[in-house]
């Protein structure tokens, strides 16, 4: 049994979907003991998928699976005066409750922090909502398609394009606002902790994933501040910000015989490389080529003549020539690539589960190794639907 | 003393560029004395621009040339009253400079050291030269990314911030199991691990199913009407997800089309999906006489998920935004007062976290050489003279 580095600490994850059961299950990784709490019929992540021959069952969803891996799990009704006083039994003897509500709906049960923190005054509770406890959007709702729009990350997304009002901003794939906002709570959560363990003292603690999100633009932000305007997603307007040395990265996806790669040749000295792995070719001593800023301004006819030379390779063995020559370049990877990877495989990145109704499935593991402490990845599958009633609940009796 | 997490943690700063000052950024406004140790020899990219004052808000900045055998001895006497080192050089740099986990648990035995890479630091592609954007394409997050059909996308800036916050986050991890067993680590950390960590639902339908997940742009895989539509203005759209068929209910009362709301073949999200290019079309009819911010606010009314897309200095003067206190006004050296970002939580009844200007190079090396490392001031002024501290 793998310690972690979280050993004693309790959790209760009373969250449903993505965002508070991924800072429960990044709490869980960390060697915390997780007791999810779903309501009768289940989090909402069991109806989500993707489920196996696309065929919905309440424990084959995938994201369900990856988001409460190594979690225990109980079932209770917190409508009901019994399982209300389950829940406080369970948070008395709690470090840490995480939800996921709209705003007030735990207190709504006579659940709320005000209630716990009298049973349990070291408590941390941790909420996660769309837009926070506060503000003139308390009551929105947003999923993660709203999110990643508002915040600005979708305007960025496309880069520029021809037509804005033919090709509007687009969001990401999977739930990245949702894990941004379990993130966020994940690392409030043990900074509270730690604060705990050195004072004794609890909190309530407030995550808002449209801040959470517009928190990983803080650059853009902090150019908004000095009044420069925000990136144009119109491409003519992008040449003439580049004819005036506003974009300066030089960088982007070439076609291969069998998919793209992604180099970003920027430096003079990667630039020089990077054309001897094309064999020298003739057009790269022309002046509109030989310096970064004529590249950048030239950068369509350029990407042209680069086109042509990668289109005869694979993206595999482009990107190793490249990284031979020490330049920035990767292949665009597909889920399927990724199972081949090399270095993710050496690095056992992905964590093996056998789970009792949807078998043995590879899962993402931690992006991170602490020397002196194992992780427990793959202590337990995600809990069926009430598994530990009997063994959680009972205790408490 | 300060009522904040942190307090009492010190950092020292090795970092660069975007993720690491990310990271950093977060435990010094909650309440971490971050010193962050440069060189004029290879200054932070980061340190050019208005994205300094997003990055190094509430640090202190001492100048130190660590490649100088002077330099790495007072490092290593800053580590040794520290206890987070963080560094993201390329892999190997930080072991050359002679500043191994070895070298730093020698000057501080229960140092954490977080030291973070594009592919991690072991495994045969440990030495790939990386960029945050390269690494959305190489770990497949920007595969499922992008219009139906369509190149792959550039992908916004994602890698960099994404991991600085997870960066954030282990650091606490690793200085509570410290607190309780005394004990310090190094922590490996991969940035292509981390965004590839967030795509678990492409990585399982590919297991389950069998199939390479593919981009789906705007739509959604089970919820339908699932989208953008115009809006009065060029490049104007407001966001819309039904998630279930009361809110579907509401969005035919809202675009007053009771004609949709009885019609058994929009009843549930398979049959709306179906359909949805109508239902777009639909709804596009009533979102295109209104200005995005109106649109969604009748859509809230009603309890329809939805808002505006924007861009980034739309989402600077969004009211949210200023009213919860996120944006904080901050005098730069310039004179000015500037309203630069927050943090995305708040510690109900807790201290307000510290928020003060980012520092220039070499600010703070009087408070860190003669009154953290008690050199006297002679001392220092040789340093500085022999481009020690520098």
């Amino acid at each position: 049994m793998v310690a972690g580095l979280l050993p004693g600490v309790r959790v209760l994850d009373v969250g449903q979907g993505i965002s508070a059961p991924y800072c429960a299950k990044i709490l869980a990784q960390m060697g915390a003991e997780v007791i999810k709490v779903e309501p009768l019929e289940g989090d909402e992540a069991r109806r989500m998928g993707p489920f196996p021959s696309d065929s919905p069952h309440p424990e084959k969803s995938g994201l369900f699976l990856a988001m409460n891996a190594n979690k225990y799990g109980v079932s209770l009704d917190l409508a009901s005066p019994d399982g209300a006083e389950a829940f406080k039994g369970l948070a008395a003897g709690a470090d840490i409750v995480v939800e996921n509500p709209p705003p007030g709906s735990l207190e709504a049960h006579g659940l709320g922090y005000e209630t716990l923190k009298t049973i349990n005054p070291g408590l941390i509770f941790t909420s996660v909502t769309p837009f926070g406890n506060r503000g003139p959007y308390k009551y929105f709702k947003a999923t993660d398609l709203v999110l990643y729009h508002m915040s600005g990350h979708a305007h960025g997304l496309l880069g520029a394009v021809e037509n804005p009002d033919s090709n509007p901003p687009i969001r990401a794939g999977g739930h990245q606002a949702e894990l941004v906002g379990g993130m966020a709570a994940a690392t409030a959560t043990l900074m509270a902790l730690y604060r705990k363990r050195i004072t004794g003292k609890g909190c309530r603690i407030d995550i808002s994933s449209f801040e959470a999100m517009v928190n990983q633009l803080i650059s853009g932000l902090a150019n908004c501040a000095y009044g420069r305007p925000a990136p144009p997603r119109d491409a003519r307007k992008v040449e003439e910000a580049a004819a005036a040395g506003m974009v300066s990265a030089i960088g982007g996806i070439l076609p291969c015989n069998d998919g793209y790669v992604a180099i970003s040749p920027r430096e003079d000295v990667q630039w020089e490389r990077w054309l001897g792995v094309m064999d020298n070719p003739a057009w790269a001593t022309e002046e509109r080529y030989s310096t970064r800023d004529a590249r950048q301004k030239n950068s369509p006819a350029l990407w042209k003549l680069l086109s042509e030379w990668s289109s005869n390779y694979s993206k595999h063995e482009i990107a190793r020539w490249g990284q031979e020559q020490r330049i920035p370049c990767f292949p665009v990877n597909t889920v399927l690539d990724l199972f081949n990877d090399d270095q993710l495989a050496h690095r056992e990145f992905f964590v093996e589960i056998e789970h009792p109704a949807a078998g043995a499935l590879k899962y993402p593991g931690a992006a991170y190794k602490f020397s002196n402490t194992g992780l427990p990845l793959a202590a337990r599958p995600a809990p069926l639907l009430g598994e530990h009633n009997e063994s959680i609940l009972e205790k408490l009796e | 003393m300060s009522d904040l997490p942190l307090d009492g943690v010190r950092v020292v700063d090795l970092s660069w560029i975007i993720a690491g000052p990310t990271a950093t950024r977060f435990m010094a406004a909650m309440g971490a004395e971050v010193i962050k140790v440069g060189s004029g020899r290879r200054p932070d990219p980061s340190t050019r621009g208005p994205a300094f004052q997003a990055y190094n808000q509430s640090k202190l900045y001492c100048a130190l040339n660590i490649s100088s055998p002077e330099g790495l001895e007072l490092v290593k006497q800053l580590i040794a009253v520290s206890d987070v080192v963080i560094e993201n050089f390329a892999v190997g740099v930080i072991d050359r400079l002679g500043l191994s986990y070895e070298a730093a648990s020698a000057a501080r035995p229960d140092i954490i050291m977080v030291s973070s890479s594009g592919t991690g630091h072991f495994g045969p592609h440990k030495d790939y030269v990386a960029y945050g954007s390269l690494l959305q394409h190489y770990t497949g997050w920007n595969s499922i990314s992008g219009n139906p059909g369509g190149e792959p996308v550039p992908g916004g800036l994602w890698a960099d911030p994404w991991v600085g916050m997870e960066l954030a986050m282990v650091t606490a991890a690793a200085l509570n199991n410290r607190a309780l067993t005394g004990q310090g680590q190094y922590i490996d950390f991969s940035m292509a691990e981390a965004l590839t960590a967030g795509i678990p639902g492409a990585i399982l339908d590919y297991q389950m199913n069998h199939r390479v997940p593919e981009p789906m742009g705007n739509r959604d895989a089970r919820y339908a009407p699932h989208g953008v539509y115009h809006c009065v203005g060029a490049d104007r759209w407001v966001a819309i997800a039904v998630t279930n068929d009361e809110e579907w209910q509401s969005l035919c009362a809202v675009i007053q089309r009771p004609d949709l709301a009885v019609d058994p073949r929009f009843d549930n999200a398979d049959g709306r999906r179906k359909h949805q290019e109508k239902l777009d079309a639909a709804i596009t009819q009533w979102t295109s006489l209104l200005e995005d911010h109106e649109a969604t606010r009748r859509l809230q009314e009603t309890g329809v998920p939805s808002g505006p897309s924007l861009d980034i200095c739309r989402v600077f003067n969004e009211s949210q935004l200023r009213e919860v206190g996120y944006i904080n006004q901050i005098q730069t050296r310039d004179g000015e007062l500037r309203e630069l970002p927050g943090l995305p939580w708040r510690f109900e009844g807790g201290e307000e976290p510290i928020f003060t200007e980012a520092p220039i190079l070499g600010q703070h090396n009087e408070y860190v050489y003669q009154e953290l490392l008690g050199l006297s001031e002679h001392e220092t002024n040789r340093l500085v003279e022999e481009q020690i501290i520098y």
